[in-house]
């Protein structure tokens, strides 16, 4: 006991120091109540409320939505909204929440959960709610394959049985099977066809029935393996689901949730994507259950947009210059995003800014994830061009040639700096730069030197470009899109 | 025509393998491309192919091919011994050995190479890229690229049997630079995912093995890319 009040007074003293430095997202308090005292995840008292949100996509934008929404609510909230969502930033989340008696002073931990972690970490965080947003195809450097994954999570669920409640994703038939006898309640999500006509997919995250080793069927697919799936060979197929989006109309950006109850209610959504509409549904689940009421849910969600993190757009003569994160090495991502640039009808130009680093400490950047991912959905008349720049650039290029993108639309060099001499400053809608997540700041900063090439070749002074804080998350009221000049 | 029998793609393909095979089928119209589903007779227990490749997969399923094999072990060894082509990548490799342990548990292979391999799911997966040199019986050396991803290392003697000797990386585990089977024609590597693509020059010497024209699709693009890799893993990495 003593260690432990070491570890959190030390902690919580690194922590104030940090907060007066401006580094309050600095995840090394965490760090060092775990150095201290390894068992400090069990030991610091939690507050009433503890949510954790894991899943391979869409977990930082249902946490975030959650979190305003809970403070929207009146709630106290901690949440690991800087993106440690590794051991570290669940210390710090929780130290955050307690005095330096111990004693919970918030209302609700909301803990963005790395899948890989949770093993080791949930038997000991004991939440009253573990969120699966998905499990699909991710890094194979981080992540390994969707079958690692399920059977980390689960062991979650083993150490816990009915301390949590599962919350899960019906229309997934890989992390719809989670807590599968383990004594944990489960309560499902689902979705009716949206008609979102998805492409196929290279990869099948899924492969084979996982009971009986048959071929899995749709009824309709959302995205990817994410849809109403059956066996023909045995009984496995989508579950029913206690929230269940009856009908989804994403051009006017509205959902219609049926309840448990029979009662259903309409939600706003916070854009025109497949994948946002399964956050809002998510978020919305988990809102229901812990009590808030849905029209207060839903004058919530008329406030909200996807978080700057993710997407960006400055307007500029005439022309939208979007940031658009993208998880590279992240298949089931990259894949849903490109299969958004095809459908997405703007004439548009593309920039990848997707490469990972590649040095002595991270040498591990593998070229797998481009031929799993569907570069062939490139392959649309409405993207003019493709713009590739990092050490990875003739990987792209080989893979977009035999992805039978033409030559001529194709452009790929090795140094960042040339990617705006290659940008159109008219003739399109649109730019879009894809950046990997980890590289919020440096998409930025290929998009605002596009702009500012614009800027200059239409004789306006570059240096007026108003640009962003990609890291100021609360974005209640903030806008994503902004005038070049203002 | 030229056989190529591409083995439980389904199951077989969860880093991009199916671009092997893929890749070899866009270079060179002679190639028929048989894809064996798990619930089918393989076309190599039926009659001769020309070549016979098995990508990497997950644990379960890896156990799943061990029993679906098992009835053609001896035909296996046959085609082996004939110099039919087999192109193995990732854990796939470890079918072929002995034994894979697993926490304790033992799981008979088939027994066709004298190696076991043990799991460590519960470390850190290995990640690493490696740069080695393949040299056939009859002179012919090629500078191979390949990354790990795994989460099991095999364990035997693998000087007379390497595939790749290794310049940069580590070999079948940590403690030798002896990678990869390589057996007449027998092709078996840790590296994963799309290896011809990675290797164009391996591309062209299969297909030079195959007895077709060993012309690659966008050769010098992938030629390119191939030279550019190898001396970005050998600054940083070397």
């Amino acid at each position: 006991m003593i260690r432990f009040y070491i570890a959190l007074w030390a902690s919580k003293l690194l922590y104030a120091i940090n907060r007066l430095r401006g580094n309050a997202r600095d995840d090394r308090p965490g760090l060092l109540a775990f150095k201290i005292c390894p068992d400090f995840l069990a030991r610091v008292a939690k507050p009433k409320l503890v949510i954790t949100i894991t899943g391979t996509n869409g977990k930082t934008t249902t946490s975030t939505l959650l979190r305003n929404q809970l403070v929207d609510a009146g709630y106290s909230v901690s949440f690991n909204d800087w993106g440690a969502n590794l051991h570290a930033g669940y210390c710090l989340n929780l130290l955050r929440a307690v005095t330096i008696f111990n004693k919970p002073k918030m209302d609700v931990s909301l803990l963005e959960a790395d899948e890989n972690t949770l093993g080791h970490t949930m038997g000991m965080i004991e939440p009253n709610y573990i969120l699966v947003t998905n499990i699909c195809k991710d890094s194979l450097r981080r992540n390994g394959h969707p079958e690692y994954i399920f059977d980390r999570i689960q062991k979650a669920f083993e150490k816990l049985g009915g301390k949590t409640t599962a919350i899960l994703n019906a229309n997934d038939p890989i992390s719809r099977q989670l807590a599968e006898n383990t004594g944990t309640p489960r309560i499902f999500f689902g979705m009716a066809d949206a008609h979102t006509n998805p492409f196929e997919n290279r990869v099948n995250d899924l492969g084979v029935c996982p009971v009986c080793g048959g071929d899995v069927e749709y009824n309709y697919r959302h995205y990817r393996h994410i849809g109403d799936y059956y066996c023909p060979d045995c009984d496995f197929k989508t579950p029913e689901s206690d929230y269940y989006a009856t009908s989804v109309d994403l051009e006017g950006r509205s959902i219609t949730i049926k309840e448990r109850d029979g009662s259903e209610h309409e939600y706003p959504l916070i854009s025109e994507t497949i994948y946002n509409a399964f956050n809002v549904l998510t978020a919305v689940t988990v809102a229901r259950e812990v009590g808030i009421r849905p029209e207060a849910v839903a004058a919530f969600l008329e406030t909200q947009i996807v978080t700057k993190i993710r997407e960006t757009c400055i307007k500029y003569n005439g022309i939208e210059y979007h940031t658009y994160g993208t998880k590279s090495q992240n298949v089931s991502a990259a894949s849903t995003v490109f299969e958004y640039m095809a459908k997405e009808p703007s004439v548009k130009e593309v920039v990848f800014c997707l490469d990972e680093v590649q040095d002595r400490n991270h040498p591990a950047e593998t070229l797998t994830w481009i031929y799993e991912t569907d570069y062939e959905f490139l392959k649309s008349p409405n993207i003019k061009k493709i713009i590739c720049a990092g050490h990875m650039y003739l990987n792209h290029k080989l893979r977009l040639l035999l992805a039978g993108i033409p030559e001529e639309k194709i452009f790929c060099v090795e140094e960042d700096e040339r990617v705006p001499d290659f940008v159109d400053t008219e003739g399109i809608d649109k730019v879009y730069v894809l950046f990997e997540i980890d590289y919020v700041v440096k998409g930025g900063r290929w998009r605002d030197n596009i702009v500012r090439r614009a800027m200059e070749l239409n004789g306006d002074d570059p240096s007026k470009l108003d640009s962003f804080d990609y890291f100021d998350n609360d974005s209640n009221g903030a806008s994503n899109v902004k005038e070049a000049l203002n | 025509m030229k056989k190529v029998e591409f083995l439980y793609p389904e199951l077989c393909n969860i880093y991009a393998e199916s671009y092997n095979i893929e890749y070899l089928s866009r270079c060179c119209e002679e190639l028929e491309i048989i894809n064996t589903r798990h619930g089918e007779v393989p076309a190599f227990a039926r009659g001769d192919v020309d070549m016979i490749y098995l990508g990497c997969l997950t644990e379960r399923k890896q156990e799943k091919v061990i029993e679906l094999l098992r009835p053609y072990t001896e035909r296996i060894k046959e085609l082996i011994d004939k110099g039919t082509i087999f192109l193995v990548t990732g854990n796939a490799i470890e079918i072929f050995g002995k034994s894979i342990e697993d926490a304790g548990r033992i799981i008979p292979a088939l027994g066709i190479f004298d190696f076991t391999a043990k799991r460590y799911m519960d470390v850190e997966r290995h990640n690493s890229q490696y740069v080695g040199m393949f040299r056939d019986g009859d002179g012919e050396e090629i500078l191979l690229l390949g990354h790990r991803s795994q989460f099991s290392f095999a364990y035997g003697d693998f000087e007379k049997t390497k595939f790749v000797d290794i310049e940069i990386g580590i070999g079948m585990n940590p403690d030798t630079k002896a990678e990869g089977i390589h057996v007449n024609n027998f092709f078996g590597t840790y590296s994963l995912g799309p290896y011809f693509i990675m290797n164009p020059l391996f591309a062209k010497y299969i297909l030079r093995k195959l007895g077709v024209d060993d012309t690659l699709l966008f050769e010098k693009e992938a030629v390119e890319a191939y030279e550019y890799r190898r001396d970005e893993l050998r600054r940083n990495l070397g």
